[in-house]
């Protein structure tokens, strides 16, 4: 019997002390958790500086991708009317999310580093219609001083898809 | 089975849809009063058809689909397809990508073993447990979300060595996060062994001989608490285990007790085998050329998963497609001790010496199929493809 209060009490003692620690839990819609630097969520669309699209329209990422979950169609583009480097850009690009399975394979394979899984976990969808993400929602948005792409460029001064670049770190 | 002659045995059906079970399986345990005097199993309800799959797909897309086999161990899947398909193709894996192959196995273990310790003191009722287990699994799977970039499903597996590589800044929050969780593994291994109300669920509960144990044909912690010395790690070293020898983790007992003592104990080997990787990691590439088409031939490929031995086997017919995958997961082989151990108990132990296996349904379910035989419905992929289709419009 003395045994079974004194047991008691030890028990409720770890509650009173455990009500004064920081929980571990966090309150999620309104605070998020910090994800990793690796972390592999939803894709996006990548510009460089001058608001150019990195894609060209390769497909390099659809033929990577282990669970056909790509879908990407290349179109001619002029210097009249520019959205990336080079000869092509992606005149479609869909990703369904229900196929994803995020392994990053896309990243790796990806010449241009255009796309790239960033740190977005919050997919969810009302309809599988829905779940098809295409280009506009993909990409990133063009930063302030720059032109939306398509655009009128100089001529001659945008011939390279692919250009010189360092190998990723993280 | 003997066939039940209805009217002298009362029948508790479980499943396969129950609040108890957080997997489908079915059950039919026959009772005396209280007591089990038979109990049967049917497994099967989350059969998905990977195996055929995988014969319908490249080997690197099957090195992602047989990822998704199971969603606790997914790493040693990976690895011992890809291991197994290294084999087949003569190429050799460099030091660094073997070594960290084995740290995220390791960190598998860690995260798989406070899962199950978590789940099983919920089973005996002591909650408090298991939110602690749970709480304190956090820290290996956020160290393994940065290290690979997911928390569950890693793949940074790739045919041929690892995807992501160890920096300075991962290996000291893997090591800091071992420290913690080594002080409180001490704290679980004390009360697994003197907490009253647990032991009051888990000792002499379930007990399996040595000797049933080898003839069941039980695998990992499960065997190894009934005094089996199984351990892959150390009968057929594979990846980098020649380097980091495991050290096996056995008791003699048999029973609950054991099996949680074992699965603590086995939480120590894998913080020291962590450190002896992080501190003499080799140098060196993360991965080498693999051949598109494998050469044709036929391997077998074992590892130690958290639960016990996974089994591939794997036959290539020269193509870029696998002609067969073969699994067999731990699961499976420790099923049989549950039917086997369940006889003489009371019905409300039945879920602890079921959660005891630390059982994986959906690792279980694979089909084999007898060509011809009365009453089959065959699909092909195409009809199957249309089916879908048709099924989700």
């Amino acid at each position: 019997m003395a045994n079974g209060v004194y047991e008691m009490m030890r028990g409720l003692w770890q509650t009173f002390r455990s009500a004064w620690t920081k929980p571990v839990t966090i309150q999620y819609p309104e605070v998020k958790r910090q994800v990793s630097k690796r972390y592999r969520g939803r894709h996006a669309l990548k510009r460089y500086a001058n608001g150019l699209e990195k894609c060209i329209g390769c497909s390099l990422c659809a033929a990577a991708c282990p669970a056909d979950a790509i879908f990407v169609e290349a179109s001619e583009q002029t210097d009249e009317n520019r959205y990336s480097p080079g000869e092509r850009y992606a005149s479609t690009y869909e990703i369904n999310y229900l196929r994803c399975i995020f392994c990053g394979l896309c990243e790796d394979a990806c010449p241009t580093e255009a796309i790239v899984l960033e740190d977005n976990y919050e997919l969810s969808f009302e309809t599988r219609e829905s779940a098809i993400y295409t280009k506009d929602m993909l990409l990133d948005a063009v930063s302030a001083p720059n032109q939306p792409t398509p655009r009128k460029v100089k001529p001659g001064s945008f011939n390279r898809s692919v250009p010189e670049m360092k190998d990723p770190v993280d | 089975m003997p066939e039940t002659k209805h009217g002298d045995k009362f029948i508790v059906p479980i499943g396969p849809q129950h609040p108890a079970l957080k997997e489908p399986g079915h059950f039919e345990f026959t009772v005396d009063g209280e007591t089990v005097t038979g109990a049967s199993v049917r497994l099967g309800f989350v059969h998905r058809g990977i195996e055929k799959a995988a014969e319908e797909r490249t080997y690197i897309q099957d090195l992602y689909l047989l990822e998704r086999i199971c969603g606790i161990c997914s790493h040693v899947h990976a690895m011992a397809f890809a291991l197994g398909v290294e084999k087949l193709a003569g190429v050799t894996v460099p030091e660094r990508a073997q070594a960290i192959r084995v740290l995220v196995a390791e960190m598998e273990r860690i995260h798989s073993h406070l899962l199950w310790l978590g789940v099983a003191a919920h089973e005996a009722g002591f909650d408090t447990l298991f939110m602690y287990a749970w709480r304190d699994r956090e820290k290996v799977m956020d160290l393994l979300e940065q290290l690979c970039g997911n928390r569950v499903n890693y793949s940074i597996n790739v045919l041929g060595g690892v995807k992501e590589d160890v920096n300075d800044v991962i290996r000291d929050g893997i090591l800091s996060a071992m420290d913690y969780l080594e002080t409180r593994t001490v704290l679980y291994l004390k009360l697994v062994t003197t907490e009253r109300t647990l032991i009051g669920r888990t000792r002499g509960i379930g007990i399996m001989e040595k000797q049933t144990a080898a003839r069941l044909g039980t695998v990992g912690p499960t065997a190894r608490a009934s005094g089996l010395e199984r351990d892959i790690r150390l009968e057929a070293p594979y990846a980098a285990y020649l380097q980091y020898p495991a050290r096996i983790v056995t008791e003699q007992t048999g029973d609950l007790e054991a099996r949680f003592i074992v699965r603590v104990k086995e939480l120590y080997e894998s913080f020291r085998l962590i450190r002896g990787i992080l501190s003499t990691l080799p140098g060196g590439e993360l991965t080498t050329k693999m051949p598109r088409r494998i050469p044709e031939g036929e391997t077998i490929s074992r590892v130690e998963a958290p639960r016990g031995e996974l089994f591939y086997y794997i036959k290539s017919n020269g193509s870029d497609k696998p002609d067969r995958v073969k699994v067999r997961t731990p699961s499976i082989n420790n099923f049989a001790s549950v039917m086997a151990t369940a006889v003489g108990h009371k019905l409300a132990d039945i879920p602890m010496i079921l959660s005891g296996i630390d059982p994986c349904f959906s690792c279980n379910d694979r089909m084999v199929s007898i060509r011809g035989s009365e009453g089959q419905q065959a699909v092909d992929w195409e009809e199957l493809r249309l089916y879908g289709i048709e099924y989700y419009r």
